[in-house]
């Protein structure tokens, strides 16, 4: 029978191309939303590779004209660091976990290239502030201050795209990528430690390549403002938060100053994160109802064009329940070979490295379109193949 | 043997006293809606012996098809037996019809009902597929040989809309002889094709009938084919007249 189905799928290979067409695209849509989930799952599961819980994010800005001299923003970080409840501070750029600010380039060590890698500024506290986990090497120290390079500390998958496996890191040098950085002024950098993966942009978000260069005491007369860290002890809220603004302006009525949460700022870009994730999954389930929806009505034009094949076979001995079996097995291998086409397609994307995903997201992507694919083709063959095994043999025949 | 060849007159007739092949008993036929009941049959009563070529005939919509349908266990009379064999056949299974359908039973339809997406050859084999333990090997056998009885081994790789009217319902002949059946059931086999070609048709089920044995029934509209046959039995409002 199921030769007779190939060679009758065969013959009719004009008519199933729509049926195949729309299985295959179905396949092709899960596949895509199959992905996305996985590689949303699989990032979320990942270390965060720093610590934001009780972790705040101040910024202090200078009055309009106004400037940051560096004997006044050193007693402002005193006192808040003098404040009870208040764990360690320190000074960095503003492009804190979470926000939607970033500063990136890419970078050079030798023939290798790095990708786009996220740029921080941070002075010698930042690591414990932000709990960040030290691989090789040490943070910044104030040993730092007599080293004529500027001191980089890098993640470990910058390390993996700058250095070969087991290439010494620590002493070496990186160079911006712009082939031109000495003619345009830039420095180098010299890598004295390497810290674990970060994932700094949303909870979905994957590891990203990120250096924190150190940001070493030069006058700050020229800041408008400074992005301070605060990790403060559990349990404190609001009361220590107007606490350290009072300070603050104690030191200084000319500036202002904003605390919010590391968590309050996660949850934010989540929110962001989620909305266009939402959209996704609402296009994604309207497509796929449509597929559904338009293969049932395939399937039923299909059967309501076969009444007298289906009478016939009837008369030569098929049962209502062989009738039914044998327009869902049709079913079934049709969706086999959409499915086998749909396969042969996105496999490229593994083999051949496509968007830079893990084979592994991709093989279970396959999967996942696979099962829905045949699941969703199932029910939708199931009723229009009772509707063919219940077709009364002698109307049909006597309808042509 | 090509039976296309044979020349009908040349082969003796069937034995008048025949074992019963088919026996109908208080046969009646009602299609029923909301509003309306329709009489198709009304208490027929038919016998027709192993080897008979008979013919139905009557003006259209006396029912005639419907009683082909109920002899081809298609349809289930509303009330009466039918029985094949000298075995009632009112009370079985799906299943069990379908067999009976498929091992006694072959169909000439007028309109053909080959199916225009298989070949030739893969139409004849049809009723071979819903055969048990006949391999891929023995249904090709058959087929051909089905198809040789009526003059058509060179058309096997043919589709039916390659063909004529005459040589697809050749096509349709050799299907219904292809599972080598005790009883053809031809519904208007002349129908839809013209003089010549129906003389043809008509000549080629003779030969069966008479080379063969095969019990045949045959609607027919055409006065001057059923004299051809054994036994006409004429139909008027759903009842048996002659």
């Amino acid at each position: 029978m199921l030769r007779h189905i190939f060679r009758l799928i065969w013959n009719r290979k004009r008519a199933n191309l729509l049926l195949l067409s729309e299985i295959l695209f179905s396949f092709i849509v899960l596949f895509g939303v199959g992905t996305l989930l996985f590689t949303f799952g699989q990032n979320y599961l990942l270390p965060r590779g720093f610590a934001h819980q009780n972790v705040w994010r101040l910024n202090i800005s200078a009055a309009q004209g106004e400037k940051m001299p560096r004997p006044v923003l050193d007693d402002v970080l005193r006192q808040v660091r003098a404040l009870p409840g208040v764990l360690d501070i320190s000074l960095g750029s503003p492009n804190t976990p979470f926000r939607f600010l970033t500063m990136n380039s890419e970078f050079r060590h030798g023939n290798r290239k790095s990708d786009i890698t996220d740029r921080y500024d941070a002075d010698d506290r930042y690591l414990t502030t932000l709990g960040l986990t030290l691989r090789e090497g040490r943070w910044f120290q104030a040993r730092d201050d007599a080293n004529p390079r500027r001191p980089a500390v890098i993640t470990q998958n910058l390390r993996e795209a700058l250095f070969a496996p087991g290439e010494p890191v620590l002493g070496q040098l990186i160079q911006p990528a712009d082939q031109g950085f000495q003619a345009t002024g830039q420095e180098e950098y010299q890598v004295v430690g390497v810290v674990e993966n970060v994932r700094p942009g949303s909870d979905f978000s994957g590891p990203q390549s990120g250096m924190w260069l150190r940001l070493v005491p030069y006058d700050t007369t020229h800041w408008e403002g400074a992005a301070v860290l605060v990790k403060v002890a559990p349990g404190q809220g609001p009361a220590l938060q107007q606490r350290i603004v009072r300070t603050i302006a104690g030191v200084t009525r000319q500036w202002s100053t904003e605390v919010r949460t590391l968590e309050a700022d996660r949850l934010d870009k989540l929110r962001v994160t989620l909305a266009p994730l939402a959209a996704l999954a609402v296009v994604g389930i309207f497509l796929i109802v449509n597929v559904a929806l338009g293969l049932f009505g395939v399937l039923w034009y299909n059967i309501s064009q076969r009444r007298a094949e289906i009478g016939l076979r009837r008369a030569m001995g098929a049962t209502g329940r062989g009738i039914g079996h044998q327009f869902l097995l049709e079913t079934m291998v049709l969706t086999t070979l959409a499915v086998a086409a749909g396969l042969l397609l996105t496999v490229q994307f593994p083999l051949l490295g496509a968007f830079g995903g893990p084979p592994r997201v991709y093989g279970m992507a396959m999967l996942l379109a696979t099962g829905v694919v045949f699941l969703i083709t199932a029910v939708c063959a199931w009723q229009p193949s009772r509707l063919a095994a219940r077709i009364q043999p002698a109307a049909a025949l006597r309808e042509e | 043997m090509n039976l296309a060849a044979a020349q009908p007159s040349a082969l003796a007739p069937a034995a008048a006293a025949a074992p019963v092949m088919l026996r109908l008993t208080d046969i009646e036929k009602v299609y029923q809606t909301k509003t309306i009941e329709t009489v198709a049959l009304n208490r027929v009563n038919l016998t027709i012996g192993q080897g008979e070529f008979v013919s139905i005939m009557g003006p259209s919509g006396c029912g005639k098809s419907t009683l082909l349908s109920i002899i081809g266990l298609l349809d289930e009379p509303t009330s009466g037996t039918v029985e094949i064999e000298g075995r009632p056949v009112t009370s079985y299974s799906d299943k069990e019809l379908a067999r009976l359908r498929n091992e006694k039973i072959g169909f000439v339809f007028q309109s053909y009902h080959l199916i225009n997406d298989l070949s030739v050859l893969d139409n004849v084999e049809l009723p071979l597929l819903y055969r048990a333990g006949v391999s891929g090997k023995e249904r090709r056998r058959l087929a051909l040989a089905a198809l040789d009885k009526v003059g058509l081994s060179a058309r096997t790789g043919h589709f039916p809309s390659q063909l004529s009217g005459g040589q697809r319902q050749r096509v349709a002949i050799a299907r219904a002889l292809a599972g080598g059946p005790e009883l053809i059931l031809a519904d208007e086999p002349t129908g839809n094709l013209d003089s010549v070609m129906g003389e043809e048709i008509m000549d080629l089920l003779l030969t069966l009938n008479r080379a063969e044995g095969v019990t045949i029934i045959m609607v027919t509209h055409d006065e001057h084919q059923a004299l051809k046959t054994e036994r006409v039995i004429r139909f008027f409002d759903g009842s048996q007249v002659q």
